[in-house]
């Protein structure tokens, strides 16, 4: 693999992720038949006290689990997912307690509460994950829904109980021993099913977020749909443990939904293991069944315990509880094989009258912050086959104008179209659908994804992951496994792309945009950072690819003979303004140009 | 109505009060620390201490300022220090502390409610009504630590510092300065101006172990509106309290106390600086 200017690839014995799943599946399949079993048995060994217990436990698992896929898959920090289960609660409790509890009124509770649940989780979403909100936002509104919901049922007077709640309202004649078995089934069924999802090509766009939310919209995922299906779905799901616990209990309270109960979760997630899923159902179940023990006799030393283990788990093993006692006693076990799907060339797309004329039109655009203006009239057009190079002095505003190019919310004036439509006010990933592909400056890549699952949310628009399993197949078109093949990135599929070279970042991040089959292709000063010889190799590429693949390049680039050696056209920045716009020679042989690089700032007005 | 303008201007010197130690450490630190609430009850008992032991009520500021301060240091070196690329973490870190703290006060003075001797007594007569002068005192008390906050920040070395901390860090770094050590003294700071917090609102309220939660809700969304500057602070207390005080006033006292947490979540959303650099 030496003839690579990247990394030198160390091609391992790799498995096909459906290999992997076969083993997997079956192994998991037999731990989940047999909890399940033993679900069934327990009523018959522990004692009516244990029984009682463990079906709050089991409830409280799965409001665990809908907490792991949020926070610790997709990075969603929320306070307040006491609230869904609360909802819940009181659906039962309130209908109970005011209406007679016959079947339809039972039924109504049952669907009454996860759709109160799923609206206030809508409106939760929809204020948290609007655009230019920052992420904390949607942590300070989870909480903030938590104090709503506990103050709602204190106005609510005698209504809701007030602080002390309602109980003592009828509800299902079904014996504890049932409810075991219906709390434990459906605890195995909701860890399972979350399994399979998280282990799917959409659990892997899950982490993706949480590692990097804007490669994604730049990926043209509309991340903030994804988030709000999430919430909603794990509000449902809360909702219905809600009431299941409700019904068990005979009792709501307002404790079920607040902030501190909201925290709590959090705690036992963190202490079983973020992202792992059975950790936190784990840590959940033997957390709650522990302290009930535990109440009558120290119930303060326990729970001082639980917090003085939570901050030395946090501090010194962030990845969990569950996670550091297995890699602990793992530690000797072979590395593990490495799992990769296959590449597979899509085959060349017939370029059609679409090719002709500009791809991109950009007229009089300009970008004030308050009374500095970054960029002022500037109006260029490109066509599929040009390479325009985007050079000028740091703080000529060519990164301001990448940035108004891909996002609709940046520019102060002026209009974008890309093949032909304007891009409004529209969002990076709306952009991205238009036909625009961004590469960043500093590599911007899923740090903890593979190199194969990162090149496949890449095609995520043109090929929709599956939520249930994990492709065998990534499927490229010409351009990126040109770019993939060239830099060695295709042995190394299954490596982490932490552990990749900063050249192979840059050059996987190159692979993803072209993936996505842009019309445009918007480059930040792709060989930043790279050697010589890294360099050249991109530069032959991009040629190719604008001759080849009809792409229409606009390039950022400081080392004008690079730019001087690919580009078709040259577009001079300064001051906010173009001052130049022409071939090659034209531009390099200008005057101009050479008193703007020389530092004479004087001599030219845009 | 002059009954009306007093509560307002004394409710927002004492979320001043209680606020200003979160919003140095958000601003220097970057991170939110959760266990400000359980600072703050810490400040609380230290003030029943002092009136269980029958001294002078006034010395339970100063006692609180200075256990407040010295564990805030403890605890910086301990949990704050490791986390300091974490926000996140940092955030539960802290709440995971408030609820080491909560535990130890119970097991040490128990669940209950108890109350404590004010320094001061009694009413004044101010613009034709008379006002408690206890709740009076609280906005000198919140124009001196306003303003010796701001001198510390304008005028001496640490605080020329730590601006320079919070405007960037690695820059600051670069030139010599010792991040750690302005961390350290701000968190330590911090925590002390939070039990100073808790000793001084205590004679106006009850103390028991559960009492900080409240006020770190409202002073973290005040200073998530503020940002990092005093300034705006004052603002937002100002104009948070004084609608919390009408809403409590005219409406319902239970909406009374979202009222502060509800319109610092709308202001975010709507814009993001809150009432930063207005």
């Amino acid at each position: 693999m030496s003839e690579h200017p990247f990394a030198a690839g160390i091609p391992a014995a790799t498995r096909l992720p459906s290999e992997r799943w076969r083993i997997e599946r079956g192994i998991f399949a037999v731990l989940s038949v047999l909890t399940l079993a033993v679900v069934a048995a327990g009523p018959l060994v522990l004692d009516t006290y244990s029984v009682s217990v463990l079906i709050r436990s089991f409830l409280y698992g799965v409001i665990a689990v809908t907490v792991d896929i949020l926070w610790g898959y997709t990075g969603i920090l929320s306070f307040g997912q006491s609230v869904f289960f609360g909802i819940g609660a009181y659906a039962l409790g309130l209908a109970s307690t005011h209406l007679d509890f016959t079947s339809p009124i039972a039924l109504g509770a049952f669907v009454a509460g996860p759709v109160v649940a799923a609206a206030a989780a809508l409106l939760v979403a929809w204020l948290g994950f609007g655009p230019r909100v920052s992420p904390l936002y949607i942590s300070v509104i989870t909480l903030v829904q938590a104090v709503i919901f506990v103050q709602l049922i204190y106005t609510g007077g005698d209504y809701t109980g007030s602080s002390s709640g309602l109980s003592g309202f009828d509800t299902f004649d079904v014996g504890m021993e049932s409810w075991f078995r219906i709390a434990g089934a459906g605890l195995v069924i909701i860890t399972a099913l979350a399994w399979v999802f998280m282990r799917s090509d959409v659990g892997r766009l899950l982490i993706a977020i949480r590692e990097n939310e804007q490669r994604c919209s730049y990926c043209g995922i509309g991340t903030a749909r994804v988030k709000t299906l999430l919430l909603v779905s794990s509000a449902i799901v809360t909702a219905f443990a809600g009431f299941a616990y409700a019904a068990f209990n005979d009792v709501v309270a307002p404790d079920l939904g607040n902030f501190q109960f909201g925290t709590e979760l959090l705690i036992w997630v963190a202490l079983g293991g973020r992202g792992t899923l059975i950790g936190p159902v784990i840590a959940a179940v033997l957390i709650d069944f522990v302290s009930a023990y535990l109440s009558g006799s120290l119930p303060f030393v326990w729970q001082l315990f639980i917090g003085l283990l939570f901050i030395v788990v946090i501090v010194l093993m962030p990845q969990g509880l569950g996670p550091a006692l297995t890699n602990g006693m793992l530690r000797r076990r072979a590395k593990a094989v490495m799992v990769a799907p296959r590449l597979t060339l899509l085959p060349d797309p017939v370029v059609g009258d679409a090719a002709r004329g500009p791809v991109i039109e950009i007229t009089d655009l300009s970008k004030r912050y308050g009374s500095l203006t970054v960029l002022t009239g500037v109006t260029f057009g490109a066509s599929p086959g040009e390479l325009v190079s985007l050079v000028g002095p740091n703080g000529a505003g060519k990164t301001t104008l990448i940035r108004c190019i891909s996002d609709g919310l940046e520019r102060t004036s002026g209009t974008v179209k890309i093949g032909g439509k304007s891009i409004g006010r529209m969002s990076p990933e709306g952009c991205v659908r238009l036909g625009l592909g961004r590469k960043f400056q500093a590599p911007n890549v899923f740090d903890a994804l593979s190199v194969a699952d990162s090149l496949r949310i890449a095609r995520a628009q043109q090929e929709p992951l599956s939520a249930w399993r994990s492709s065998d197949e990534v499927r490229l078109p010409a351009a990126a496994m040109r770019v993939v093949v060239a830099t060695g990135l295709d042995q190394q599929l299954g490596t982490t792309v932490r552990h990749l070279s900063h050249g192979s970042k840059q050059a996987l991040e190159l692979a993803m945009v072209l993936a996505m089959e842009p019309r445009v292709l918007l480059l930040d000063e792709p060989t930043a950072g790279l050697t010589k010889a890294e360099r050249a190799a991109i530069g032959a590429i991009l040629v190719d690819l604008v001759r080849d693949h009809g792409l229409c390049i606009l390039l950022i680039e400081h080392d004008l003979d690079f730019v001087r050696d690919i580009s078709s056209r040259i577009i001079v920045l300064h001051q906010g303004g173009i001052v130049i716009d022409g071939n090659v020679t034209e531009v390099t042989t200008s005057e101009l140009v050479r008193s703007i690089y020389s530092g004479e700032p004087g001599a030219v007005t845009p | 109505m002059t009954s009306l303008f007093l509560d307002i201007v004394t409710t927002a010197a004492i979320l001043y009060v209680v606020a200003t130690g979160l919003l140095i450490v958000f601003g220097v630190l970057k991170i939110i620390n959760f266990a400000h609430g359980s600072f703050l009850t810490i400040g609380g008992y230290a003030a029943l201490v002092v009136t269980q032991l029958g001294l002078s009520p006034w010395a339970g500021p100063p006692l609180a300022l200075l256990a407040g301060f010295v564990l805030g240091a403890v605890v910086e070196m301990l949990i704050v220090r490791p986390l300091y690329n974490r926000p996140l973490d940092a955030i539960l870190a802290t709440w995971g502390l408030s609820i080491v703290v909560v535990q130890l006060i119970t097991i040490g003075f128990g669940r209950g409610t108890n109350f404590v001797v004010s320094p001061v007594k009694g009413a004044v007569v101010v613009l034709g009504t008379e006002y408690s002068l206890y709740r009076l005192l609280m906005i000198v008390v919140a124009l001196v630590l306003g303003g010796v906050l701001v001198t510390i920040m304008q005028g001496t070395r640490l605080g020329l510092v730590a601006r320079a901390v919070i405007m960037n860090e690695a820059l600051a770094q670069s030139l010599g300065i010792n991040s750690a050590r302005v961390r350290f003294i701000t968190f330590s700071i911090g925590s002390g101006l939070a039990a100073l917090a808790g000793a001084l609102i205590t004679p106006l309220l009850s103390v028991d172990p559960l009492m900080g939660v409240p006020w770190l809700l409202n002073a973290f969304m005040l200073v998530l509106v503020s940002g990092t500057s005093l300034l705006s602070l004052l603002l937002a207390c100002v104009v948070l309290g004084g609608a919390q005080v009408v809403v409590s006033t005219y409406g319902n006292p239970v909406f009374g106390a979202l009222t502060i947490v509800v319109l610092a979540a709308i202001l975010l959303r709507i814009r993001p600086a809150g009432f930063a650099r207005v």
